[in-house]
């Protein structure tokens, strides 16, 4: 019926519109081309192909396409699409045809081709046994240039029967031998409509390195970035009368003759204890050199040294490379075997790159998982751990105070079993990248305002209460005196105590005089200045200071005012 | 100080106890001047020809000198040790010079806020010294709450002096003078020592007394970088109703050096002669400068770019309400992968200081998440500005203080979801037993963990003893260059060296192993098969295969000459710059070498872009610059255009056109091409070869989600 009709080519319109809007966030370099086929109207680069709408050209996406598509979407869209796109004879063959011409038009080197076929007709030909061989063989053409041929049906009443027709012409599920991982069979539309606005990474190594197990042992290794803070992407800078992109260029140049500064006509300078040190840029870098870049084997400890706490950075992770050291991967499983069987980690200088200084490492082993679906949960490998330096640990004040009864304890318990749920990693969004992509998405598609976002950061106050029931109270009855409020401010207190001194605390924004300055600069106590005195009185002499940092203010005044 | 006439006395060959004082005093100097700590320090030597302080009257306190007053030590100080500090030809009284120092520092800490005072005492204890007043002494000590340190030129004890061997490493002390007992004045005088710094400080008192060597020993590391810790005070909350106080601080975090480089005039040295200008330009041809107010900032989405103000951009982003520390909810420990810390620091909490109705709150917290091995998960935000996390908070009960450990988790978009080759069962890579046996061996051998006598075991490399060796290393060459303006860098210190390898008695054990591992698995370095083919393809040494490239350059170039004949071409523009440079090379209307300035000054506009289309473009214009130029015999301007190119690389990310390069091979022109090419064919090879460089996180500073130290700066 034509209601029916309707609604599935709704769903699938907005399967398409959120392909597109995903992958202009996930990965905005990627090529789409959306093309039409069984339609009346006929539109493709040469017009050679009938009943093929070439609705979008292979090219990179933008706001337009998903605002092409809403205008298919509705009653109106439904009027929009009879009249300029029509439905017509069909042929997969032509359409699959038109699609291996565009791909070949692309000057560009495509890394990767997929091509997905929606449809609710499992048999598209209605019996032509001559199109539907047509449709083979150029299917087949496909395959044979990288072309990863996926599915993407829908149910339909008596459901949908592949072997009919289209399991000649997907791609079969990736060869288990070739890599032996085991990939989930088909994915789902569902999946498809499922928006992710996540920046997708390509895998790749962020660097190859020798990993030395000493003697001249030597395999190597890909490092690569499993997890890292993903941010904004960066503003990019427009023209404000024409939109244009701008660059920018950045140069120095002599103060009083004016003249362009070349590299070689600059040194650097830092100053301590009011002595200013000067170096080239080279010996800057040479500094920073202890040895080549690599990983050198110092030796192994038990898991149970390494220390929860003792976290500085996210984690990296490292494979062999075959390609570099052939026996590369043998020794790399010998050693992750034993490792994770004698439960020990390998602690390694690591050297990511020239002129970088080194840090000690632990290689955590881990071995593969797959999951139900068996696919695979955590890759084989180590796990590259960063360990602090002396320097990294900070000496506390530790609080003392009394402890917690058992019964006390136990009532929490209570309260922490009451709340308990399963982490995984991946199920928080981050709100704030969230909410900037649905701004970009609100301005980019002319919508009112943007999308909503679920902040699943914010815990779930309403429900916590109600599980919890009377335990809160039970346990606040059990640690706190009635008359406690731990929700009053400990510092309400200090004000009082202050307001006794007398509003002349309140200092007003003073400037500091030229002799005062000179004087804490003769006695070497500028340091008990604040940041914003020490900043205006670097105004008032017309100090330019490059840092803000406070030991850089104090250093650029003691300079200036020693002179 | 001591500078008496007897600190130069020594044994031949032996450096005088003089020396080694100062040397400890510079070392001590050198670690004050390089903390940037408020510690102020006094110089007062005694022994000194002439005399100089405040209490000299009546022949009284004589030769003794106040050299420098109660301040900041500074490079002037270091470079007063260096070449000033002389010996003298007078003893005096180390007790006058106590004296003296007591007044010192009495007289110029009035008004002044300090937490310690410490006098130092550097002597050989070869003077007749008055005992009477010790007493006194001592109780005015102990009422002005002054600490002493005494370092000598020999040990405390006297066995340790007989056998040689006190509890520091290598010969000690003692060697200084063989053979030799002390003195009667300096028996009396260590006897004397003993007896004030028990008096002091009981048994531990005479921890304080130091040898020189050993001294110098541990003042050679430089003094760690010290953080005052920063309290974050909040609440933890538990659904609505239950609220604990409490305060964080930051544990652990990747300490950064304090300052950063200024860049100064090469000549003057002067920063104030450095102007730095950034200019923004269009993207055309002239480069059209554009002023910073007619520009606005905007963002990709898919191939458009969405203008998106400042202003709009703070007024729609997401805002969180404040401080929090807000359990989401628990969960077992063992769901927390350690390897999916995220975030640069791991925050300490305790309960509110002095409110004893939080500290046990939170210690049932805590011990409850400790016997159910389980964790909290919770919302932090440091303050109102700054993003929120998700996090762990682990329980931690130590001897004297229980506390949560607090570390920042992944977010969704944090995640990167690769999959790897399996190892274990692939046929290729499986070990087989005797190699598994061998890496079995070369663990057992390579453990850092000894049992000592005791059967305890012990850590022999802890990481978390080291000090950073980017800063020792940054400070001492910035004090050599300091005090030796035109010597080159120095070396790394030898301690340093040894401190990051291996220790030796691994290094011994596990030599076997190695070798085992060595012969039971074959590795091989691969000579790159894609770098083969490249030098086939460019250099066209295997005559048979045909050179598709070139062949598809001269039908360009035919081309041209057809163009070139329509249109005269004076310059290399941008919409077709390959075939502008090819006909302006066979025009000669201008020089090989302006035409080449031409088309590198595109080269360089397109790869402004950063996008792939515009990198084909420039990889045309590279191709076509080879080809010229070898056909020129010219491969100077090539070569050291591709070399100041590779050279600009990392700082403008332009690695994955660099990669484009090594796909067409596009290498330097060798010997064997062009005469005049100081190029090897293998170097040529070997150019295009690149470190990756890590991916460089371009986080907008004041977006930086909350660090306790924030507020450090700002006070």
């Amino acid at each position: 019926t034509k209601t029916m009709r309707l609604r599935r080519t709704k769903r699938i319109l907005e399967c398409v519109r959120s392909v597109y809007t995903s992958k202009i966030i996930s990965s905005d370099k990627d090529l789409v081309a959306l093309v039409f086929y069984g339609t009346e109207q006929s539109k493709n680069p040469r017009n050679s192909f009938k009943h093929v709408y070439v609705y979008h050209d292979l090219d990179s996406p933008g706001s337009q396409r998903v605002l092409d598509i809403d205008k298919l979407l509705g009653e109106k869209g439904a009027q929009f699409a009879e009249k300029t796109i029509g439905s017509g004879e069909t042929s997969l063959g032509e359409a699959l045809w038109c699609c291996s011409n565009l791909y070949s038009d692309i000057k560009l080197r495509l890394s990767h081709k997929r091509l997905m076929i929606f449809t609710c007709r499992d048999d598209p030909h209605g019996g032509d046994g001559a199109k539907d061989r047509q449709a083979r063989t150029k299917a087949a053409d496909l395959k044979e240039t990288g072309v990863v041929i996926d599915l993407m049906h829908l149910t339909k009443p008596g459901g949908f029967d592949v072997s009919l027709f289209f399991c000649d012409i997907v791609s079969p599920p990736e060869d288990e031998s070739e890599l032996g991982l085991q990939i989930e069979p088909c994915r789902k539309l569902e999946d498809l409509q499922k928006r992710v606005r996540a920046k997708e990474l390509k895998k790749r190594s962020q660097s190859r390195l020798t990993f030395s197990l000493g003697e001249g042992v030597n395999l190597a290794v890909g490092v690569y970035v499993l997890a890292r803070t993903a941010t904004k992407p960066s503003a990019v800078k427009l023209h404000r009368d024409t939109n244009e992109p701008v660059r920018t260029k950045t140069r120095y140049f002599h103060a009083h003759n004016g003249g362009i500064l070349l590299p070689n006509d600059m040194k650097r300078a830092q100053v301590y204890g009011k002595k200013q040190i000067v170096m080239e840029k080279d010996e800057v870098d040479e500094i920073k050199k202890f040895d080549d870049p690599g990983l050198v084997l110092m030796g192994f400890k038990p898991m149970d040294r390494l220390k929860l706490h003792h976290h500085i950075r996210p984690a990296l992770f490292i494979y062999p490379e075959e390609e570099q050291i052939s026996g590369s991967s043998c020794v790399f499983t010998a050693l992750l075997l034993k490792c994770s069987e004698k439960n020990v980690f390998a602690l390694c200088r690591y050297i990511p790159r020239r002129n970088t200084p080194p840090r000690f490492v632990a290689l955590v082993p881990q071995r593969e998982e797959l999951d139900q679906s068996q696919t695979q949960a955590t890759p084989p490998g180590f796990n590259v751990i960063f360990l602090p330096f002396a320097d990294d640990i900070r000496t506390l004040d530790a609080h003392v105070g009394p402890t917690a009864s058992d019964e006390q304890v136990d009532k929490m318990k209570e309260i922490v079993h009451k709340l308990r749920f399963k982490y995984k990693s991946d199920s928080f969004e981050n709100p704030v990248l969230q909410q900037h992509y649905r701004n970009l998405e609100a301005l980019a598609l002319n919508m009112l305002e943007p999308e909503p976002i679920e902040d699943l950061t914010m815990p779930k106050v309403q429900m916590m209460d109600a599980r919890l029931g009377p335990l809160a109270q039970e346990f606040k009855d059990l640690v706190y005196p009635p008359d406690y409020n731990p929700e009053g401010k400990p510092a309400a207190k200090r004000k009082t105590a202050e307001s006794g001194g007398g509003a002349a605390e309140k200092k007003p924004k003073a400037e500091i005089s030229e002799e005062e300055l000179k004087n804490h600069v003769a006695n070497s106590t500028l340091g008990k200045l604040t940041v914003p005195v020490l900043k205006d009185a670097c105004k008032q002499f017309g100090i330019r200071t490059t840092g803000t940092k406070k030991q850089e203010l104090i250093d650029a005044l003691t300079m200036q005012l020693s002179k | 100080m001591d500078v008496g006439f007897s600190m130069s006395n020594s044994e031949p060959g032996q450096e005088p106890p003089f020396e080694q004082a100062k040397k400890v005093i510079q070392k001590f100097v050198q670690r004050q001047v390089f903390a940037e700590n408020k510690d102020e320090v006094g110089l007062v030597l005694f022994g000194t020809d002439g005399t100089k302080n405040r209490l000299a009257k009546d022949g009284q306190y004589e030769n003794i000198t106040v050299h420098r007053h109660l301040m900041m030590p500074d490079f002037e100080l270091l470079e007063e040790i260096e070449s000033e500090l002389q010996p003298g030809g007078q003893q005096a009284d180390w007790l006058d010079a106590l004296v003296v120092c007591m007044d010192l520092l009495q007289q110029e800490t009035m008004g002044k806020k300090f937490e310690r005072l410490n006098i130092v005492l550097l002597t050989d204890l070869n003077v007749q010294t008055s005992a009477d007043q010790l007493d006194v002494i001592i109780n005015s000590l102990k009422k002005a709450g002054i600490t002493l340190q005494f370092f000598l030129p020999f040990p405390l004890d006297g066995e340790d002096r007989a056998d040689g061997g006190g509890d520091g490493p290598g010969p000690s002390a003692a060697s200084a003078r063989p053979g030799k007992g002390l003195s009667s004045q300096q028996t009396q005088g260590l006897e004397m020592v003993k007896n004030i710094m028990t008096s002091l400080e009981e048994e531990d008192g005479l921890e304080e007394v130091h040898t020189f060597r050993d001294a110098l020993e541990k003042l050679s590391i430089f003094k760690r970088i010290d953080r005052r810790p920063m309290a974050w005070p909040c609440q933890l909350t538990i659904g609505s109703s239950l609220t604990i106080r409490i305060v964080g601080y930051k544990a652990v975090t990747e300490e950064k050096v304090k300052k950063s480089w200024t860049i100064v005039d090469a000549q003057s040295h002067q920063r104030d002669d450095v102007k730095r200008e950034t200019v923004y330009c269009l993207n055309d041809d002239d480069e059209t400068e554009v002023q910073k107010d007619d520009t606005i900032q905007g963002f990709r989405y898919g191939s458009d770019i969405v203008p998106f103000s400042k202003v709009d951009e703070d007024q729609m982003k997401y805002k969180s309400d404040g401080k929090c520390f807000s359990v989401l909810g628990f969960t077992k420990q063992e769901l927390i992968r350690r390897h999916q810390f995220m975030g640069s620091q791991v925050v300490k909490v305790f309960a509110a200081r002095d409110d004893e109705h939080a500290a046990v709150a939170l210690s049932a917290l805590i011990r409850a998440l400790d016997s159910l091995k389980m964790a909290a998960i919770v919302r932090y935000a440091y303050d109102r500005r700054s993003n929120p996390q998700v996090g762990a908070a682990f329980p931690c009960i130590k001897e004297k203080y229980e506390c949560l450990l607090y570390v920042q988790l992944p977010f969704m978009e944090d995640l990167r979801q690769f999959t790897f080759p399996m190892l274990e069962n692939n046929k290729k890579f499986t070990p087989s037993e005797s190699q598994l046996s061998a890496a079995d061996a070369l663990i057992d051998s390579m453990m850092l963990v000894e049992k000592d006598e005791d059967g305890e075991s012990v850590d022999v490399f802890k990481v978390n003893h080291i000090p950073n060796p980017q800063f020792q290393r940054l400070f001492q060459c910035l004090h050599h260059r300091g005090v030796n303006p035109d010597d080159p860098l120095p070396p790394v210190e030898p301690w340093l060296k040894r401190a990051l390898e291996r220790p030796q008695a691994v290094s011994a054990r596990c030599q076997a192993p190695l070798q085992d591992v060595k012969t039971k698995f074959p590795l091989k370095v691969v000579v790159k098969k894609k770098e083969q083919k490249t030098s086939a393809d460019v250099f066209g040494s295997s005559a048979d295969e045909p050179d598709a490239k070139r062949v598809k350059v001269d039908e360009e170039m035919e081309f041209n000459l057809a163009e070139i004949a329509a249109g005269n071409i004076t310059s290399v523009g941008s919409v077709n710059p390959v075939r502008d440079f090819c006909a302006l090379v066979r025009q000669k209307t201008v020089s090989f070498d302006q035409a080449c300035q031409q088309l590198t000054h595109r080269i360089e506009q397109l790869l402004g872009n950063r996008s792939p289309e515009y990198y084909m473009k420039s990889i045309a214009c590279i191709q076509a610059f080879r080809d010229q130029s070898v056909s020129s015999g010219n491969a100077e301007l090539f070569n050291s255009y591709m070399q100041s190119l590779k050279r600009s690389v990392p700082d403008r990310n332009l690695q994955e056109f660099w990669d484009l390069l090594i796909q067409d091979a596009l290498t330097l022109i060798s010997k064997d091409e062009v005469d005049g090419s100081t190029i090897s064919k293998q170097d040529a090879n070997q150019f295009l070869a690149f470190e990756q460089k890590e991916e460089v996180q371009a986080a907008p500073v004041q977006e930086d989600t909350g660090d306790v130290d924030d507020l450090l700066d700002m006070m």
